[in-house]
């Protein structure tokens, strides 16, 4: 964008770009490397995988996450739909309450939410995690969604109408298929959302089998002092399924985590 | 809760493919049922969550026994608890650290690759890669990072620097600055992305004729690339301070809020009131708080918004 390029300002853009990269990378490297040490690599690794429930806590957290996907995702569509593309009263009014979600804090409803949990006995229940994650997450995600159906002419669902499909089918039919992009942005970030919650499960989820895997470090600390290289190994292990998605689907991350600061 | 909104919108769907169109106001009606199942999880979570937190902090309340109802005490608890000071005064301190510097290397970032670098991408999930990561890994890595025999310190020894070695996170002078480095390794990778993206709309024609006018590297830099990323230092600002006052799980991790009450932050204190303490109806009180700064942040963000698109 510099116009010219010469050997020297290759160069300089190549330095600081490197030298803001490395403690950046730094953090990165200690972990992996320092998770190789102690006793090995292998050993270090095969005793967090076989002496503390970590594959479990994965199992909960994938579970949590495909809940907290399945209800975000449902949901948003739904609405998204509705709010942009039918007529009915108090469409506006309806459409600016849930968007009043997205001030929220989780951390502002731990006593109601106690509360609640407590009267209906849903402690060591999923659904004490999904609920309200997903009660956090749908403002953003029903924003994004609403503005990117928006963009798609209401002649192609008028088509649909005519040729006597309902508004559900052509939901389901028209609407959904032309939405994969935001789709993916919705699941990609209520995935990550879930994946990496802390706080919830931490207060509801008090049996040790049933918790996040954002427990691990805490559990692991707990029963096993400070083994550093297995802590770390520990930490390997429960970032690798966020990253291997990230690396994966790249774009999909960058646009959701920002989409919704944009605008 | 789904199946059935669904059964409900297929069922009155029906008889209007097959017969002549109702009249509309009925057609219309039924288009509610669509957004039912997120206002029931919105509605019935956050806002029966802010009602119900609202008259709890009226109270003088443990969560368990009878409740006495106090009115506005607990606020005047809350504003006259040095610990609740303490927090702001940490969290906006926090705030302007973790903002002013995310933003200057983030930009800086976006600047440095938008130019002739080989490798871009994998300087792009470097810097991205962490904030995809769980803020509780973040955290526990930190943690043992900045102890007293952590890597931080073995590398300051690595460059004959042990004199300042130290036990950063037991300091009450540096355990607030452990959580800010945590904070900025995790999130200048999203100010990153946020300028590089706004660095893609700079109008080209501009930089070209300011080159032609003979300004510099710098000079383009600064009075061309930087004014024209205002939309994104707005939100970057905003959203890091609101951020801030939303942030947890770092705190939790690395310090607790302490040593002592030096690094507690409003929700580490909500969080050690309302589970911790059983200070229900003080807790909530807290909460409202929280809420109304967050609010009163978000009013200015839309403020400042719509002034900068006239």
């Amino acid at each position: 964008m510099f116009g010219k390029t010469t050997a020297g300002s290759r160069l300089a853009h190549q330095l600081i770009a490197t030298l803001v990269a490395i403690p950046f990378a730094a953090p990165l490297v200690v972990i992996v490397v320092t998770s190789f040490g102690g006793q090995g690599a292998i050993a270090n690794y095969t005793a967090v995988i076989t002496n503390t429930p970590i594959l479990r806590f994965i199992l909960n957290s994938l579970l949590m996450s495909a809940g907290t996907v399945a209800v975000v995702l449902v949901c948003t569509l739904l609405s998204g739909y509705a709010f942009s593309k039918l007529n009915f009263r108090g469409r506006r009014l309806l459409f600016n309450a849930i968007l009043g979600g997205l001030i929220l804090p989780v951390v502002a409803l731990l006593v109601p939410m106690f509360l609640f949990v407590r009267t209906f006995g849903l402690f060591n229940n999923f659904l004490a995690v999904i609920l309200p994650l997903s009660a956090v997450m749908i403002p953003l995600t029903l924003l994004l969604t609403k503005n990117y159906l928006d963009g798609v002419p209401d002649e192609i669902l008028e088509a649909a109408r005519i040729d006597g499909a309902s508004r559900f089918s052509t939901l389901l039919l028209i609407v959904v298929p032309l939405s994969r992009p935001i789709i993916a942005v919705v699941v990609v970030w209520a995935y990550l959302n879930a994946w990496n919650e802390f706080l919830l499960p931490l207060v509801f989820l008090q049996d040790p089998n049933l918790q996040a895997v954002t427990q691990v470090p805490t559990y692991f600390t707990s029963t096993y002092g400070s083994d550093v290289p297995k802590i770390f190994a520990s930490l390997v292990l429960m970032s690798a399924p966020i990253v291997a998605v990230y690396l994966s689907l790249q774009s999909f991350f960058e646009r959701g985590l920002t989409a919704g600061a944009v605008k | 809760m789904h199946t059935t909104t669904e059964a409900l919108i297929t069922q009155s769907d029906r008889p209007t493919r097959r017969n002549a169109p109702r009249p509309r106001s009925r057609r219309l009606n039924s288009s509610v049922l669509f957004v039912v199942p997120a206002l029931v999880i919105v509605g019935g979570i956050i806002y029966l969550g802010v009602g119900y937190n609202l008259w709890v902090s009226a109270l003088d309340w443990d969560g368990i026994s009878e409740a006495e109802f106090v009115g506005l005490d607990n606020y005047a608890q809350v504003l006259s608890e040095p610990v609740f000071w303490q927090s702001i005064v940490n969290v906006l301190i926090f705030g302007v650290a973790t903002v002013v510097i995310q933003m200057i290397l983030g930009l800086l970032m976006a600047i440095v690759l938008s130019g002739p670098v080989i490798g871009r991408s994998v300087y792009k999930v470097i810097m991205f890669l962490p904030v995809v990561l769980a803020p509780a890994a973040v955290a526990t890595a930190f943690r043992q990072i900045f102890s007293p025999d952590g890597a931080f310190n073995a590398f300051l020894a690595s460059i004959g620097l042990d004199g300042i070695a130290s036990a950063w996170i037991a300091d009450p002078k540096t355990a607030l600055w452990v959580i800010i480095v945590a904070n900025i390794w995790q999130w200048t990778g999203f100010s990153f992305i946020l300028y590089q993206a706004a660095i893609t709309q700079i109008d080209h024609d501009q930089l070209e004729a300011a080159q032609l006018d003979g300004a510099g590297r710098l000079r383009t830099i600064r009075s061309i690339i930087v004014p024209q990323l205002k939309g994104t230092h707005i939100t970057l600002a905003i959203t890091g301070v609101i951020g801030a006052f939303k942030t947890f799980d770092l705190v939790w991790l690395i310090t607790g809020g302490g040593p002592g009450r030096s690094t507690e932050f409003l929700t580490t204190y909500i969080y050690k009131e309302a589970i911790q303490q059983f200070h229900t109806g003080y807790a909530s009180a807290l909460s409202i708080v929280l809420l109304v700064i967050a609010v009163i942040f978000t009013a200015i963000q839309m403020r400042v918004f719509r002034f900068g698109k006239d």
